[in-house]
């Protein structure tokens, strides 16, 4: 499968999950994703589906303790204006939740399918404008600049006094000032780049080179896929 | 219209909404802040609002595809991006003088921040709410979720709970926002703001 191929893979998926209202569709939807990493990702299926567990069950539980615990009644049976039950506000949480489930779990199965690909390899194979995929890559490297840079700021305002490594009415007060610390230090950086290093490296005009490189075609895989997952969701629909 | 510094910017920007939740975290604060690369992007490019826009909504789309990676929930939320780009380039962004004023007017500084911050939180409200309401039945995973049990349990629908949480708890976020934003635009050496104004095509840049 290639990375293009699976992007139109997830996007099916997450519009059908969108689309399906009931338990049942969503349940067949999540049996066809688990027989796409069973047969795509194999034993990583299994983290993805432990990482898409964890993710929704904080979320999960609020919607209880607020749907069924305080409010105690469905939206449907609010906007009707009646009495409503508490279990009826639970088939909405548990819709609502299985439907978020899908969606996390579909993109952490496109996600771990590429994982032995680097950041810069799959922004490269993408089918996007090339300015595009020069922002996501040049984003990417800020990032790791910026966490850099929040150490090092970080480190030296706790030596300095000016805040703390734990919650404290002294980090609310200064708080600002690391983030001016860390925006001073990236932008001493990008302009040092702008200026005098990438023009040396010609770091840009590589950079276009490599993410002009055309992106490899879809495969007999993807279209399989995608039509399957097409069939899925129109089932999900119908059942 | 994206020159290389611009690009830059938009790359810079988006790398400072995806990682000001880590400092955020550091400092153990109880707000989100993943915002104020978009509203700081419009500002640096505030003499051009168009440009300010697109460069701004560029940053707010980068930063959301990017932190799918971590949070596969945030792309529902990409129409609140916009809005808020929108409102700081066509908006915020008339307060640019009172925002880099030497010595800071004190006065005009908070009363801008505050009109402003107040402004993409009404409007940032009232997209999200709409999102909240369809996508996620009415609750999410963060604090703003008492707010809407509370409108709920008083009897108002999903969509009004929805907003009025919105409306509660957004405009205070964005003005918080809004005052980073400016701050970082107050920091920002004049060198670099310069940069950003030169109409020099990517090719020439290199």
């Amino acid at each position: 499968m290639t990375p293009n191929g699976a992007i139109v893979l997830a996007a099916v998926l997450v519009g059908g999950a969108m689309l399906t209202r009931d338990l049942v569709g969503l349940a067949a939807l999540s049996l066809f994703c688990l027989g796409f990493g069973a047969i795509e990702l194999r034993g990583r299926t299994v983290r993805a589906l432990a990482w898409s567990a964890a993710i929704m069950a904080p979320l999960a539980a609020f919607m209880a303790v607020v749907w069924v615990g305080v409010v105690g009644r469905s939206p449907g049976e609010i906007a009707a204006g009646v009495t409503g039950t508490r279990a009826a506000a639970l088939t909405h949480v548990t819709v609502i939740c299985t439907r978020l489930f899908l969606i996390a779990l579909v993109t952490q199965l496109v996600i771990l399918r590429f994982a032995d690909m680097t950041p810069l390899a799959f922004t490269r194979a993408l089918r996007a404008p090339v300015v595009l995929k020069k922002l996501i890559a040049l984003t990417l490297s800020w990032i790791d600049t910026i966490l850099h840079a929040v150490d090092r700021s970080r480190t030296a305002l706790i030596t300095a006094g000016v805040i703390t490594p734990r919650f404290s009415a002294r980090n609310a007060a200064n708080g600002w000032i690391l983030v001016q610390t860390v925006w001073l230090s990236v932008i001493t950086i990008a302009i040092g780049r702008l200026r005098d290093k990438w023009p040396a490296e010609n770091t840009l005009a590589r950079l276009d080179e490599a993410l002009a490189a055309p992106a490899p075609p879809f495969r007999i895989g993807d279209g399989a896929w995608i039509a399957a997952a097409i069939a899925a969701v129109a089932t999900a629909r119908v059942v | 219209m994206l020159t290389t510094p611009r690009l830059i910017v938009i790359a810079l920007c988006a790398a400072l909404n995806f990682s000001i939740g880590t400092i955020v975290y550091l400092v153990k604060l109880p707000i989100y802040l993943d915002s104020i690369g978009t509203i700081l992007c419009a500002l640096l490019l505030a003499s051009d609002r168009k440009v300010a826009f697109v460069c701004a909504w560029l940053a707010a789309t980068v930063s959301t595809i990017i932190s799918v990676l971590i949070n596969p929930f945030i792309p529902w939320f990409a129409l609140t991006d916009m809005t808020i780009a929108l409102v700081s380039a066509f908006a915020t962004s008339a307060a640019v003088a009172s925002f880099r004023a030497r010595p800071m007017r004190t006065g005009a500084f908070i009363g801008s921040v505050v009109l402003y911050g107040v402004l993409t939180g009404i409007a940032a409200g009232i997209v999200s709410a709409l999102i909240v309401a369809y996508v996620f039945g009415g609750v999410t995973g963060s604090g703003s979720a008492a707010i809407v049990a509370l409108y709920l349990r008083l009897g108002f629908t999903v969509e009004t709970a929805s907003l009025l949480s919105g409306l509660t708890i957004e405009p205070v976020d964005k003005t918080l926002q809004v005052m980073l934003a400016a701050l970082l635009y107050r920091a920002t050496p004049r060198e670099f703001v310069a940069m950003l104004q030169a109409p020099m095509p990517a090719a020439e840049a290199r």
